[in-house]
């Protein structure tokens, strides 16, 4: 009885927990330098800038991964509930499209070919290894990642 | 006619080093082990469909990498180009080499999870070689 009581208080604090959240899609597209930038700077946002606001969701977990197993429809059914910004490497806007398709609509969209035109001094080494003036601007990115995130709950 | 290759798709998992490894697994045979035999793709670009992609996809030899179980990369190219020729577990190089445990972290990654994908990258590019071989490329 003790036990059960537990868990479900346990349960309350988890689900209270993540309704703080906001998931953070990455396009993490590999063959483009704008998919490791996107992949980066959604690492940055959830370890280091906003870890208590913020959740990865797996791109192609997402849109159709491990179905049978229902390994995506988690993911689904967080973006149904929760707030959403993705993050596009490219105009192909994969991770808006899979969201939008599955889920809902997006809070917002970060376009990380803007981000780098806008900051075209700092040019990132290669799409395997970003180098120092990469991670500046997956930096960047991210920074972009969490104005996003705290206009929300300022919204909210 | 256009010279056949093989493509390789790594999951895009970025909650784990796996999907790192698989990463990095792909970039080492694309650019140095398999260079002008293999090509990389967009995992989420197949997944959106888009047409060029997926006919590219179907005339070449696939090989998927995958970081987990619910196997992201070999599920998403059954159900959009209907074929995988030959499919990789990140996993199973960790648990064959003991000794290199990958560090947790994905951004840089560690010397463990380079090494690990070295020793991968060796065993998909042995496949690469196989597979078009079977299509009777030199």
């Amino acid at each position: 009885m003790q036990k059960k009581w537990i868990d479900y208080l346990k349960k309350r604090e988890w689900n209270s927990q993540m309704k703080k959240k906001v998931g953070i899609i990455a396009c993490s597209g590999e063959n483009l330098l704008g998919g490791t930038l996107s992949r980066a700077a959604a690492r940055i946002v959830v370890e280091k800038l906003r870890p208590n606001n913020t959740i990865i969701l797996c791109q192609p977990l997402f849109a159709a991964g491990g179905l049978e197993r229902h390994g995506g429809q988690d993911e689904r059914d967080f973006a149904k509930n929760h707030p959403t910004i993705t993050i596009e490497g490219c105009k192909e806007e994969c991770s808006k499209i899979a969201v939008e398709r599955y889920s809902g609509p997006v809070a917002a969209t970060i376009r990380v070919d803007e981000i780098m035109e806008a900051h075209f001094e700092l040019n990132p080494e290669s799409r395997e290894d970003l180098g120092e003036n990469g991670m500046k601007l997956a930096e960047i990115v991210a920074e972009e990642i969490a104005k996003k995130v705290d206009e929300y709950f300022r919204r909210e | 006619m256009t010279k056949k290759k093989v493509f390789i798709i790594p999951c895009s998992g970025i909650g784990k080093v796996f999907g790192s490894i698989g990463r990095e697994t792909a970039y080492i045979v694309a650019n140095e082990l398999s260079r002008e035999k293999a090509a990389l793709e967009c995992l989420p670009l197949i997944v959106k469909g888009k047409s060029e992609v997926i006919e590219a996809l179907k005339e070449n030899k696939v090989i998927t990498i995958d970081g987990c179980p619910l196997k992201c990369s070999y599920n998403n190219l059954m159900e959009k180009v209907g074929k995988v020729d030959s499919q990789f577990m990140t996993t199973n190089v960790v648990k064959e080499n003991r000794d290199l445990k990958p560090e947790p972290k994905i951004i840089p990654i560690g010397e463990n999870t380079k090494k690990l994908s070295q020793k991968l990258a060796e065993q998909v590019a042995k496949e690469v070689d196989r597979l078009l071989e079977e299509e009777g490329v030199e």
